[in-house]
């Protein structure tokens, strides 16, 4: 029950994402998304897992408080499409996650495959460099929980590697980008 | 003689061609010198490793990569065609001058066009032959990018069709190695893309293409090298798919259709000779002349068929060179070239052809008619030489380039060599019949005076230098101060190709209707492509995963 | 375990960067290239190096995302579309490939993964967009050829291991359809397209497809014949490309003996390594369905127009360059005639 709550949590950030362009909206649905994230790897690879998450995730949040434009910028004028593109992606993946495939952890199937849809999609969708950033961070993390399916007692490797990545995109600020 | 040796003949030239370039460029330029010795020594090579053992000798080193070894062969199919091929360049690069670059390149060509006769198999063939295509391109453009060169894709399809022959020949029968290759794998199919591959290796075709195009270069230089490279290179495949089928091709179909695309090729380059306006004209078609009835001679399938093909290209081989030095001027060269290389008795070319028709007869069937039509074709060129001698002389060469005497010379050669054509079958030809049919060329005999055939004897010496004396003689008694320099009608006209040329230039200019250039406009397809657009991206997942699922 | 293939295209990936840092007439670039490049190495190593398919999509992120943000004309998203793309793909194919349930899955699996690695490297139908005026260390062109064999590599034998047979074969026949694609448009387009920059592209493009196609047949000889022919896109096609980025442009455009070499080279003639990978993949075509053999040698006509105007596109290469150009020939000379120390470090 945790693990679906988690999931929806980690569906729910990632939405935020989708929806917001302003840097406070970014933060706290990267922050949303990593602490669902945090709980369904805690249950699929295990505390270090869990942690590196979470703390690349909040790296990643406090690094995207810094830049990008100001203010929350949730659901700004003309975002019907995300929104909608938000919920046809969970229903996609909850149908694919509970009903077409079989086996224990649905809600990391669910997870891994809502957040890679949304944060692809972002990137897909966006122009400015702190929106390409977060979505870049949610990605590293849910490929790293996506290592975890299938697997009877996956590695932390990857969730620490995709931390680092996470972390540091989300320190990438349009100056550095500029100024390379 | 070490087997090593057999990398000799190829790798002398480029030896010297690597030596010539690294002195030119430093900035000295070896002249003609280096160059005559890279090809002497690649042809004494050849002779020096094929005359003490008159028997195969290979050379076999560790795998390449590609599923071949690194298999090198002196045969008799490798000694006649390597001297076809080296001893004209050999005469061009010892005569002519050329800059550094063109030097290294022509013997880069030598070298590339050694290595394909003497390799093992076909897939060595094909790399090797491609390598000469590519050489032959490079010179020709190098000495003048204006000029008329060979398609270099037409080359490059019929290389990498022989590249599929040889790999299908890996993969069916285990091996592409000409003497190994099971029998059974060689099949109908095989045979017509290894027989497609060697048409347009050499463009055995019944139209004007490169073997005749490029005599009407401003120089001759690089179109002398090109054709003496690339030319015999076709019919050495033909001539090595008797040997991957046992002494025969598939189906007596092959041997008739190639009997008379030959016999097409040589009456279409009758046709053009005998309409020639110039005396260039007609000589730019005695090579594919020559080679028509090589290739309607080789294609009979029988022993003597062969020995007169190869005869006859042996004779078109001492042409190239006879023409690249030929002076476009009237006089005794002139002269002599065109009564040699129409074919007047007794010369080589004579025999050769008179071994052909022989074989026609003795081949029976069909191919009866082909050595019926052949004999029409060769009165057609009887008549085209009687005209070209009064024809104008051409555009003209450089007349460093040009050394009439040394033409004439080669010219007279084929001419005083008819009594000996049955020496030459002896030494020359008959090798290459007992290589490749081994089963069927006991039926050949006769020693150096005379041709045993299957049905007659073809008495050279006795039948031949008579004829030879009474030539002198009325050419000793004949006057040349009668001929008169200026156009003449020509015997025929030739088809009209206007209706080709017409629907060649209508589908060069088609274009989509203006009405539907909104629906198919290439460049926006392109943008799209190109532009990274989502939508194309999504459609593009969709696609793939609507392919798979269905 | 480090997978042969890849360690031998990271190291022909150096040599590039070494030939590019030697013979590239800027001096003033050479440090910029050395220290931009060698990351890409280090990148490009990374993805052999990771152990897990995961590992390898998250380097692939990272490196993507480095390229992206060291400079360049086009704009930052456009820039990072490739690359995350084709993780997203790549991730939710290897989801796919993991999760029990109906075989459709499979299928899916096999499409994220074609499509991801055709994402990643920047083929049809996801190409990469270019502009012109890129400078060398992000541009996409460069990118096909420095990054994406070691991608293509370790991607494909990945994902070999994680599909399931019905799936592996429905992924080669994936593969063999996009390259095929690629080759036409991009052999066409290398030839009819105006801009001398974008035939650049669609001639990395076309020499892909023929990698495409090696992969995707499922037989040594196709695995060989990619080889093969990413290391004539490596060490062949992308030197060449980078003295032909230096070339002073000329008015009147001549084919000098130097250009028709080249030409040559790049239309994989004999003797040339594109040839032997040429001669592979006939090989493996006609062990698994001759036809295929037939399509594909009528296609590597298309290479000939286009190779012979890039060709031109070099102009006189002089001093420096002249030797590079001559020391990129004959690598690819020794290469064309004997592969086999190319295929024997990669254990093929």
């Amino acid at each position: 029950m945790v693990d679906a709550v988690a999931a929806f949590v980690a569906w729910l950030g990632a939405s935020v994402v989708v929806l917001a362009d302003g840097r406070r909206g970014l933060a706290l649905g990267a922050a949303i998304s990593v602490a669902g994230m945090a709980v369904v790897a805690l249950d699929a690879a295990g505390p270090e897992a869990a942690a590196s998450v979470a703390l690349g995730g909040v790296v990643a949040a406090a690094g995207r408080l810094r830049s990008g434009r100001g203010g929350w910028h949730i659901m700004p004028a003309g975002s019907t499409p995300r929104l909608v593109l938000c919920i046809a992606a969970a229903l996609l993946a909850l149908w694919i996650a509970a009903a077409l495939t079989t086996g224990p952890a649905a809600p990391l199937r669910f997870t891994a495959m809502v957040v890679i849809g949304l944060s692809g999609a972002r990137v897909l969708g966006a122009d400015e460099p702190p929106i390409l950033f977060t979505a870049i961070g949610l990605l590293a993390l849910a490929i790293a929980l996506a290592a975890g399916i299938g697997q009877i007692a996956p590695t932390p490797w990857p969730f620490l590697a995709a931390a680092v990545i996470a972390g540091l995109a989300g320190w990438i600020s349009p100056r550095t980008v500029a100024a390379a | 003689m070490p087997s090593a040796a057999v990398v000799a003949p190829v790798v002398l030239p480029i030896l010297a061609a690597a030596v010539i370039a690294a002195f030119g460029i430093a900035g000295v330029s070896l002249g003609r010198t280096a160059a005559a010795a890279g090809a002497w020594s690649s042809a004494v090579a050849l002779v020096a490793v094929w005359l003490p053992v008159r028997s195969s000798l290979e050379l076999l080193l560790g795998q390449l990569g590609y599923g071949s070894a690194l298999d090198l062969r002196v045969d008799g199919v490798s000694f006649a065609f390597g001297l076809m091929i080296v001893l004209p360049a050999a005469v061009l690069l010892t005569l002519q001058p050329r800059t550094w670059p063109e030097a290294s390149i022509s013997l880069l060509g030598v070298g590339a066009a050694m290595a394909a006769v003497e390799a093992g198999g076909v897939v060595l063939t094909a790399i090797a032959g491609g390598t000469a295509a590519t050489v032959a391109v490079v010179l020709l453009e190098t000495e003048d990018p204006a000029a008329p060169r060979p398609s270099w894709a037409l080359l490059l399809a019929g290389w990498l069709a022989l590249s599929l022959v040889g790999v299908i020949l890996q993969v069916g029968g285990g091996t592409a190695v000409y003497s190994a290759v099971p029998v059974a794998t060689v099949t109908a199919a095989l045979f017509a893309l290894l027989a497609a591959s060697a048409l347009l290796a050499s463009c055995l075709l019944p139209w004007r293409m490169w073997p005749s195009k490029l005599w009407s270069r401003p120089s001759l230089r690089a179109a002398g090298i090109s054709i003496a490279t690339l030319y015999p290179l076709g019919f050495y495949l033909l001539v090595r798919a008797y040997e991957l089928g046992d002494g025969h091709y598939p189906s007596p179909f092959f041997n008739v259709l190639l009997a008379v695309i030959g016999l097409a090729t040589a009456f279409a380059a009758a046709g053009r000779a005998q309409a020639a306006a110039t005396r260039r004209e007609f000589f730019g078609e005695v090579i594919p002349g020559l080679g028509g009835f090589a290739l309607a001679a080789v294609a009979l399938g029988t022993p003597l068929g062969l020995v007169a093909g190869l005869v006859i290209l042996a004779t078109a081989s001492a042409f190239v060179a006879c023409l690249a030095l030929l002076p476009d001027r009237a006089g005794l060269a002139s002269m002599v070239t065109v009564a040699a290389a129409v074919g007047l008795p007794p010369s080589i070319a004579f025999g050769g052809r008179v071994l052909g028709i022989a074989a026609t007869f003795e081949a029976g069937e069909f191919l009866g008619l082909v050595g019926l039509a052949g004999a029409a074709a060769w009165a057609t060129w009887m008549v085209a030489g009687a005209r070209a001698i009064g024809l104008p002389g051409g555009r003209g060469h450089p007349a460093s380039e040009t050394f009439p005497r040394v033409a004439m010379f080669i010219a007279a050669g084929t001419l005083l060599a008819g009594p000996a054509i049955a020496a030459f079958q002896l030494g020359f030809a008959n090798p290459v019949a007992a290589e490749v049919m081994r089963s069927s060329a006991a039926s050949l005999g006769g020693g150096p005076t005379s041709v045993i055939t299957v049905s007659s004897v073809l008495p050279a010496v006795t039948l031949f230098a008579p004829l030879l004396v009474i030539a002198l003689v009325a050419y000793s008694l004949s006057t040349t101060s009668a001929i008169k320099t200026q156009a003449r009608l020509p015997l025929f006209k030739l088809p009209s190709f206007a209706a080709v040329d017409q629907a060649r230039a209508a589908l060069r200019s088609a274009a989509v209707p203006e009405q539907y250039r909104s629906i198919l406009n290439v460049r926006e397809l392109e943008a799209a492509a190109a532009g990274g657009g989502m939508v194309l991206w999504l459609v593009a997942l969709v696609a793939l995963a609507f392919a798979v699922t269905r | 375990m480090l997978q042969p293939e890849a360690v031998e295209l990271v190291i022909l990936a150096a040599a590039a960067l070494a030939f590019a840092v030697a013979f590239s007439p800027p001096a003033a670039s050479r440090r910029e290239l050395l220290g931009k490049g060698g990351v890409g190495v280090v990148g490009a190593a990374a993805i052999a190096a990771v152990p897990t398919f995961e590992g390898t999509l998250l380097a692939l992120l990272a490196l993507g995302v480095l390229h992206s943000i060291i400079g360049g004309k086009r704009p930052l998203a456009v820039r990072l579309r490739g690359p995350v793309v084709a993780v997203t793909l790549l991730g939710l194919g290897a989801f796919f490939a993991r999760v029990q349930g109906p075989e459709v899955m499979e299928r899916f699996a096999a499409v994220g993964l074609v499509a991801g690695l055709a994402a990643g490297v920047g083929v049809l139908p996801y190409l990469h967009p270019i502009d012109p005026d890129e400078p060398l260390v992000s541009s996409p062109v460069v990118w096909l050829a420095f990054a994406g064999p070691v991608l293509a590599a370790v991607i494909v034998q990945r994902a070999q291991s994680l599909l399931p047979v019905d799936a592996a074969g429905a992924f080669g026949a994936m593969l063999i359809g996009l390259g095929l694609i690629n080759v036409v448009w991009g052999g066409a387009a290398a030839w009819l397209t105006e801009s001398e920059a974008v035939a650049w592209r669609y001639s990395f493009v076309a020499d892909w497809g023929l990698v495409l196609c090696g992969l995707g047949l499922i037989v040594a000889d196709g695995q060989r014949a990619a080889i093969v022919m990413l290391f004539s896109i490596v060490l062949g096609r992308l030197p060449l490309y980078l003295v032909a980025l230096h070339a002073p442009h000329e008015k009147v455009v001549t084919g000098r003996p130097v250009n028709l070499v080249v030409a040559a080279a790049l239309a994989g003639s004999a003797p040339f390594a594109g040839f032997a990978a040429r001669l592979l993949l006939l090989r493996a075509a006609t062990q698994l369905f001759w036809p295929l053999a037939i399509v594909l040698a009528a296609g590597m006509l298309l290479w000939l127009p286009g190779s012979l105007r890039l060709g031109r596109s070099l102009g006189l290469p002089k001093g420096r360059q002249a030797v590079g150009v001559a020391l990129v020939l004959a690598v690819n000379v020794a290469a064309g005639l004997y592969p086999l120390p190319i295929l024997l470090a990669a254990h093929l």
